[in-house]
């Protein structure tokens, strides 16, 4: 709730950083964790699990681009190169060195973060559009052209890059269903999302604002703009290698086709319906366009019969549905779904006084 | 060296048909400070187009002129519909349209017309290519250099010599200044986005000449952004200049580097190319540096 109620009272400034300020909210997120961690798993249906854990693991890849975007004001194109490198990385250090899962999580995280600011350098000396060149470049050599024609090729070709069922595991629990994924994805975007709220509020947060709203008046005011901005780059690989970590667990095989430029382009998107520069938003982006496109898929199977061309060609028409849905939110709703929510909240806090 | 003249001459005629793209992009830029993402689905767009036209028997020549008639209404239409409500929006903003543009275009267009590769049938340049000494060149890279040069030109002059081109030319240099002189800022932006929808269409086409026509081609488009970024964002001639250099390049590293690193190289040497130009020469050719104050 963005307003207490009357006769809340700060005193000090660790009440006043608090997350859940009111006995309200504190009843909401209790609800939303017992949602999330006991009644979804146990009452919904394989189908919508296996939903769930793609709105996971768009929330997970979509915390990094709204770091860099919506926080840092760093606009990134190829935030896919950086999954893919989590993915690889984690697939082949358990692949060929047999570490645990968590440890080749870890390190492909680091090497994400790593390989993300080699592409976040230039940086440095460019902003706006040469800077989405830089990243478009970064996804293009590293998608397209290392993992592709080496990485990919290594262990002799046609071989695929796939976990033996029941690899993935951490200690002794493994993880080879939709509901083991499911459990697995809503503890990795917990704490995903707790690091990254705690990070935005912190002095590394605030650094990154200002250089979001200006960044010649941050240097001035004494910010190291080229440290911020290549930690902001580190920290979005870190969630990127993250996420592709993740997503070896659903994928059968690890392929370059998973991702690709058009994967990158849609986080963008994604965090833009939601809203930028906001975590909410991430979580709304995620979800509308995850369920609109399902929804949409219902949609078109009863006309299936009288047009056929409809269900074979279903990937085109989300395609395009996701294009036309990216440009009638900036047209009309330019601050996103996330704002909406704030308005909607900030409605009913006033209700039946709202003025 | 009949390898190296060899691929200079062709990198320099498929490096035409990328000007003509980028004069395109560029000039959307210079009018109204949109930066185009979409360049790859407008070559798409007209490449089906004319592939359609000329399938069902249209001369080649008809089908072309077609094309670029659909490309103004399209480009006047995509104007009006999505970008005229974004001027002066943040840059994110617009970038984002036209992200979205091209994957709705591309997917209206995989929808229409599918994803398998398709011929122009019969080919319409004979297949027997010219031998000039020691260098031996596919006659579709020659008439598509003719084509594109042709276009440049007339493009060129259409801004040097018309009452329209003038004004678009006013409208880049000063918007406010142009427009207390009566000059209609909607209608050299719906101009802006017919020339390049036109110019797409016509590069697209040629490109489809060359390799067959499929989803492929638009990302062929999206090199115009190496071309422009090379050249200088609001520069016209270093468009052009920036897109041959790119095409020269693309060639040379696909036939040199490639024994180096096998693989997709010719792909993706441009790219590489414009990392290493925007980390020496961040404002391109004869770009314009912006200074920049709080």
């Amino acid at each position: 709730m963005s307003w207490l109620p009357c006769g809340v009272y700060h005193e000090n400034y660790k009440q006043d950083h608090r997350w859940w300020q009111t006995k309200f909210v504190w009843g909401k997120m209790i609800f939303l964790f017992l949602f999330v961690y006991v009644l979804f798993p146990r009452f919904a249906g394989l189908y919508w699990i296996g939903v769930a854990n793609i709105i996971g693991y768009t929330v997970l890849s979509a915390l990094g681009v709204q770091l860099l975007i919506g926080y840092c004001g760093q606009i990134t194109l190829g935030h896919a190169a950086f999954i893919a490198v989590g993915a690889y990385v984690c697939a082949l250090s358990i692949l060929m060195f047999h570490l645990p899962y968590v440890v080749s999580m870890i390190i492909a995280a680091f090497i994400a973060g790593l390989w993300s600011v080699l592409f976040g350098l230039p940086s440095a000396k460019v902003k706006g559009f040469y800077l989405i060149m830089t990243t478009m470049a970064a996804q293009f050599i590293t998608v397209d052209f290392i993992l592709t024609q080496y990485v990919s090729r290594i262990g002799g070709r046609g071989v695929a890059f796939s976990l033996p069922p029941g690899t993935i595991k951490i200690g002794p629990w493994v993880i080879d269903n939709d509901v083991e994924i499911y459990y697995l994805m809503v503890i990795l975007v917990t704490l995903c999302t707790l690091a990254l709220a705690n990070l935005l509020r912190s002095r590394v947060g605030r650094a990154w604002i200002a250089i979001r709203d200006n960044d010649i008046a941050a240097e001035a005011l004494g910010v190291n703009i080229v440290k911020y901005k290549l930690l902001a780059f580190f920290v979005a690989g870190v969630f990127g290698g993250v996420a592709g970590a993740f997503w070896v667990c659903n994928l059968a095989a690890l392929s370059p086709e998973h991702f690709m430029w058009s994967w990158s382009l849609w986080l963008v998107g994604v965090i833009l319906i939601g809203g930028v520069g906001s975590i909410h938003g991430v979580f709304f982006g995620s979800m509308f366009m995850v369920l609109v496109l399902e929804a949409l898929k219902f949609a078109i199977a009863p006309l299936a019969p009288t047009f056929p061309q409809l269900q074979m060609k279903f990937l085109f028409l989300k395609e395009a549905a996701f294009g036309l849905a990216i440009c009638l939110f900036l047209l009309y709703e330019p601050n996103g779904m996330a704002y909406r929510w704030w308005q909607i909240k900030n409605y009913f806090n006033l209700w039946p006084f709202s003025y | 060296m009949e390898l190296f003249i060899t691929t200079l001459v062709t990198g320099v005629m498929v490096g035409s048909i990328y000007a003509l793209v980028a004069l395109g992009w560029c000039l959307i830029y210079k009018c109204s400070g949109v930066l185009n993402l979409a360049m790859g689905e407008l070559t798409l767009i007209g490449a089906y187009v004319c592939l359609s036209f000329y399938n069902w028997g249209v001369p080649f020549i008809l089908a072309l002129i077609f094309t670029m008639i659909i490309g103004i209404i399209l480009g006047f239409l995509t104007e009006r519909i999505f970008l005229r409500k974004l001027i002066g929006e943040p840059i994110l903003t617009v970038i984002m349209v036209t992200v979205g543009l091209s994957f709705f275009f591309r997917g209206i267009v995989e929808f229409i017309w599918g994803t398998d590769t398709r011929v122009f049938s019969p080919p319409v340049f004979p297949l027997k290519p010219i031998v000039v000494g020691p260098v031996v060149i596919g006659q579709v890279y020659l008439w598509s250099f003719v084509a594109a040069i042709i276009l440049l030109v007339a493009f060129v002059s259409f801004f040097k010599y018309t009452r329209w081109g003038l004004s678009m030319q006013a409208c880049a240099d000063d918007e406010m200044a142009a427009l207390s002189l009566g000059v209609s800022a909607k209608f050299v932006y719906a101009m802006a986005w017919a020339i390049a929808f036109m110019a797409a269409g016509v590069g697209g086409t040629l490109l489809g000449n060359i390799n067959g026509l499929n989803i492929s081609v638009g990302y062929l488009g999206l090199l115009v952004l190496p071309a422009v970024v090379l050249g200088g964002l609001n520069s016209v001639p270093g468009a052009i200049v920036g897109g041959i250099i790119i095409g020269v390049l693309q060639n040379l590293s696909g036939a040199y580097l490639d024994q180096y690193f096998p693989g997709g190289v010719k792909e993706i040497a441009p790219f590489a190319f414009m990392v290493i130009i925007l980390l020496f020469l961040p404002y391109g050719l004869w770009g314009w540096e912006r200074i920049e104050r709080v």
